[in-house]
């Protein structure tokens, strides 16, 4: 890794930013463009810029399997969890109305929840398809093609 | 004062657009691949450049320019950065760059193999 | 003013597809794709509609491309020759299905009517109804997230099961193997 500099400094000093965006067009989907598909994506894009320059075995230290395993799940349940919360509290599957005091702080606090699913499952499947793919190599299991 | 800026957006942009096309048509017309990435960094810098001149004249000082700002520092470092990345990739590849006499460029600094190569060079 | 480049950009994207379609080397299929995905999304962004255009930006021109690269480096990366077999029948029957379709556009609502049926039943009642029930300004994000929330939330299985799906087939992680463990585990057999 000695003569990658030029890339590691510029990607150390751009991938912090990269993420912080990823957040603000996450929780910005509300007011402008954006919301969970795309954070989760660029999200994701931070992660794949570091596995490209410091090698996929770095990445899988930093995000171990396990985790990605965990986020990929956590997202759909919040999601699903937030709809039967709207059940057990009396009203139908996914309804947002019941979730606070008034009706609009229901919908803001259930689109605010619903989203973060969202960007959680779609970052932690990007990141899982690219270090799965990245991970292997030419000789892994099958015989190449001749 | 609004003419004045309305036509100086106008020059700026279509300036940007004439640079952008220049450096098309050289990345078609140049012989080797060094010089058509030569002739390619001319769209990153220059003509996003003037055309982010031209953008910053309409906008005025309100936040839209802070947020063009941001994004043409965001370019700028990515761009070379780009192309630093490409060069790398085709000289480890093994092509080295024409030359007029046909000698073979003397490169000093022999850029590395990747991470996981270098590891099993190591290892075996 | 705005026909001319909607126009211009379907003409770049159909150039796009068609050499897509003629080349051979695979990395520069990869990279036709990634352009055939960001003038997609310039022309979302000309027709007013930027959330649609942000993630075909950021998924098609950036994620999906790198995806790709990373499969090509797993298999070869020219295409096999294609057998000139069937060609001419295959030409003719694609013609016609086009013709076909074109044909069967030409009854549909001109783009951006507005009395077109399309605009008159939800469509309206959510743009009306969007401020005073859910009070977000943006009211994509409130069809999607809550108008329409069962649609995302499959949507959001869709992409569970997508990444379930790469991990049954590809399996778990595993490190880098040494050579010459590689070379003595090298079985003959191929998957099917």
């Amino acid at each position: 890794m000695h003569g990658k500099i030029i890339l590691r400094v510029v990607s150390k000093f751009l991938i912090p930013y990269i993420l912080l965006f990823a957040l603000y067009v996450q929780w910005h989907g509300d007011f402008g463009p954006g919301g969970g598909f795309q954070a989760g994506v660029i999200f994701a894009a931070g992660f794949v810029l570091y596995a490209l320059i410091f090698g996929v075995d770095t990445v899988r230290t930093v995000v171990p399997p396990a985790a990605t395993r965990i986020c990929l799940v956590v997202g759909v349940l919040l999601y699903s969890g937030v709809g039967v919360a709207g059940m057990l509290l009396g009203a139908n599957f996914l309804d947002y109305n019941v979730l606070a005091s008034t009706p609009t702080g229901g919908q803001h606090i259930g689109i605010l929840l619903v989203e973060a699913g969202v960007g959680i499952t779609v970052a932690s499947a990007m990141i899982t398809i690219f270090c799965t793919f990245a991970g292997r190599r030419r000789d892994d299991g099958e015989d190449p093609v001749a | 004062m609004e003419m004045v800026l309305f036509v100086l957006s106008w020059v700026s942009i279509i300036a940007g657009g004439v640079f952008c096309i220049i450096g098309a048509f050289g990345m078609l017309k140049m012989p080797d691949v060094f010089t058509r990435l030569h002739a390619a960094s001319l769209i990153d810098t220059l003509g996003i450049g003037l055309i982010f001149l031209g953008l910053a004249f309409q906008a005025g000082f309100t936040l839209v320019l802070a947020k063009l700002a941001m994004v043409l520092v965001f370019v700028f470092f990515t761009s070379p950065t780009g192309t630093h990345a490409l060069c790398r990739a085709i000289l480890s590849d093994g092509m080295q760059p024409e030359t007029i006499d046909g000698s073979r460029a003397v490169l000093v600094d022999e850029p590395e193999t990747s991470p996981d190569e270098a590891d099993e060079a190591e290892e075996v | 003013m705005e026909d001319v480049i909607i126009i211009s950009l379907l003409l770049f994207m159909a150039i796009a597809a068609i050499s897509i379609a003629r080349m051979h080397n695979l990395f520069a299929v990869v990279m036709m794709t990634g352009l055939f995905s960001l003038l997609g999304a310039a022309a979302y962004v000309v027709m007013d509609a930027v959330d649609v255009a942000f993630t075909e930006a950021a998924v098609g021109a950036g994620v999906s491309t790198v995806l790709m690269l990373g499969t090509l480096a797993l298999t070869t990366s020219e295409e096999k020759p294609a057998s000139p077999k069937h060609a001419r029948s295959a030409f003719v029957l694609v013609v016609i299905t086009g013709a076909i379709l074109v044909y069967g556009t030409l009854d549909m609502p001109s783009y951006g009517d507005p009395n077109a049926p399309m605009h008159h039943h939800v469509a309206n009642r959510y743009l009306e109804a969007s401020e005073k029930e859910i009070g977000l300004p943006n009211v994509v994000t409130s069809v999607l997230a809550s108008y329409r929330g069962y649609d995302t939330l499959g949507e959001t299985f869709v992409i569970f099961t997508a990444a379930c799906g790469v991990l049954a087939i590809l399996g778990r992680s595993r490190r880098p193997r040494r050579r010459d463990e590689a070379e003595t585990d090298n079985k003959p057999e191929v998957d099917a």
